[in-house]
């Protein structure tokens, strides 16, 4: 494997590099068991490191903690499978089973990532009823959190991904997972006022509502689902006014068949 | 800074096993493993274990971060974040592939480095601050409940001491820009004069040395 990407096991394991770097490193890293087996002890290394200074956590801070985890909902555990291409949720996110996502990713750089055009539902879309509320990613955070879904998805070894045709969008979708992500570049703006929503088709032909999203002005947009796959059809892209709908209000823009 | 006579002594004892080197803790083992089931039970939603969790590791979390950005606010905030983080991922933490401690620092540090980087713009911010903390460590030594986690706390930061010494100065030098002022590989580089890969092999030699000091298990 690349030479120059296995040189940066140290900085890595010390944060110093760059979204760029770390990503190379960590697909490097799937496919590099000799790479695997040191970072596990310089990250515990690193992690001595920080113990150089404790300072009492501030007095508010703990019952802010815990009124913000009350209100904060769980990713689920990673199976075997998932655990093998990554090692922990902060750990690698081996992209090795999704290049062509990476080569997306290489085509921009972290502060390309769309802030306010990222859509997110965590929650099962059946769970609220049908409609994900779009999420705005104001919080660069959550942003950052929701890119390692991503790639979570786009890494899973049943990782299947399709042209959504609308830019250079394409679809991720992992059964396993149970998500689809949809993410591309070069994507077309909807008409002013109006957003794009996602919607999964159901084999009966019912319609579930999903995140709505923006591109952002290069185009660029990424966005996920969680839905248990069995029983999807296809997935479709409609126009909708901000905010979204429950039921499709105009033709889709997009439709791919899974 | 070359190692001095007592630590001469001290790592020429025979070191087979982790429990029996210099650097060893009383209990530590134990500690270690009641941490990481306590973040695996986190992982299921338990939040009293997550409680247990905050209360073993919010001041080491709160330090690293103060060490890293300075600014006691945004210290407060980066800890925040890391510990709620810690919540929402646990159910990814997998303790055959390393420590809870050390699951919890990576957090801790790559949220503290990110938040130090987007506030380059004002990095003479950084410079403006005076002593490190000092508030909060007397706040520490004010809590009769700490007195057990500050003796833990003192012998983990003599640990970093003792093996910041062990490292050659431009390795020391390295690690302090990047561990714990969050420069990357090419900052190093450029900030120093020297190739990027003298920059990144000597963070890896660093980080080598610093391991097999601490007889860090692979």
């Amino acid at each position: 494997m690349n030479e120059n990407v296995h040189s940066l096991i140290g900085a890595y394991a010390v944060d110093a590099v760059t979204p760029d770097e770390r990503a190379d490193f960590e697909a490097h890293l799937s496919a590099c068991e000799d790479c695997t087996a040191e970072l596990a002890g310089l990250r515990e290394t690193a992690a001595m490191l920080g113990e150089a200074d404790v300072a009492a956590a501030p007095a508010g801070l703990r019952a802010s903690v815990l009124e913000e985890i009350g209100r904060t909902a769980q990713l689920p555990p990673l199976t075997e499978d998932d655990a093998a291409v990554a090692r922990d949720a902060e750990g690698p996110v081996p992209l090795e089973a999704a290049r062509e996502a990476r080569q997306d990713r290489h085509a921009r750089t972290r502060r390309g990532w769309p802030r306010l055009a990222v859509a997110a539902a965590v929650a099962s879309v059946l769970a609220v009823g049908g409609l994900v509320g779009s999420t705005l990613m104001a919080d660069r955070d959550d942003q950052l959190a929701l890119e390692k879904d991503v790639m979570m998805v786009t890494s899973a070894p049943d990782a299947k991904s399709m042209d959504l045709g609308l830019g250079t969008a394409h679809l991720v979708v992992s059964e396993r997972m149970s998500t689809v992500v949809a993410m591309g570049d070069d994507c077309p703006h909807p008409k002013d006022g109006m957003a794009y929503q996602l919607w999964l088709v159901m084999d009966d032909g019912s319609k579930e509502a999903g995140p709505t999203f923006m591109p952002d002005a290069d185009g660029t947009f990424m966005t996920m689902v969680h839905m248990d796959m069995e029983g999807v059809a296809a997935v479709a892209v409609t126009e909708e006014p901000m905010g979204g709908s429950t039921e499709p209000t105009s033709t889709e823009v997009a439709v791919v068949e899974l | 800074m070359s190692a001095n006579g007592s630590e001469r002594r001290l790592r020429a004892v025979p070191a087979d096993r982790a429990d029996a080197t210099p650097d060893a803790h009383p209990g530590a083992r134990t500690d270690a493993d009641a941490l990481a089931d306590l973040l695996v039970r986190t992982g299921r939603g338990d939040q009293a274990a997550f409680e247990r969790v905050y209360d073993a590791l919010a001041g080491t979390v709160h330090g690293l971060a103060l060490r890293i950005v300075r600014d006691p606010q945004l210290a407060e905030d980066v800890a925040q974040e890391a510990l709620v983080e810690v919540w929402r991922a646990a159910a990814r933490y997998r303790p055959e592939h390393g420590s809870a401690r050390a699951w919890v620092l990576t957090i801790t540090h790559r949220r503290a480095v990110d938040r130090v980087r987007s506030e380059q713009a004002h990095a003479d911010r950084l410079m403006n601050h005076g002593p490190r903390h000092a508030v909060a460590a007397a706040e520490q030594l004010d809590r009769p409940d700490d007195v057990v986690d500050a003796m833990d706390a003192q012998w983990r930061a003599a640990r970093v001491r003792k093996g910041l010494e062990a490292l050659t100065p431009l390795q020391r030098e390295a690690l302090e820009l990047t561990y714990y002022k969050g420069y990357t590989n090419r900052q190093l580089a450029e900030s120093l004069g020297i190739p990027l890969g003298t920059a990144k092999a000597r963070i890896r030699d660093a980080m080598i040395r610093l391991r097999d000091h601490w007889e860090v298990a692979r």
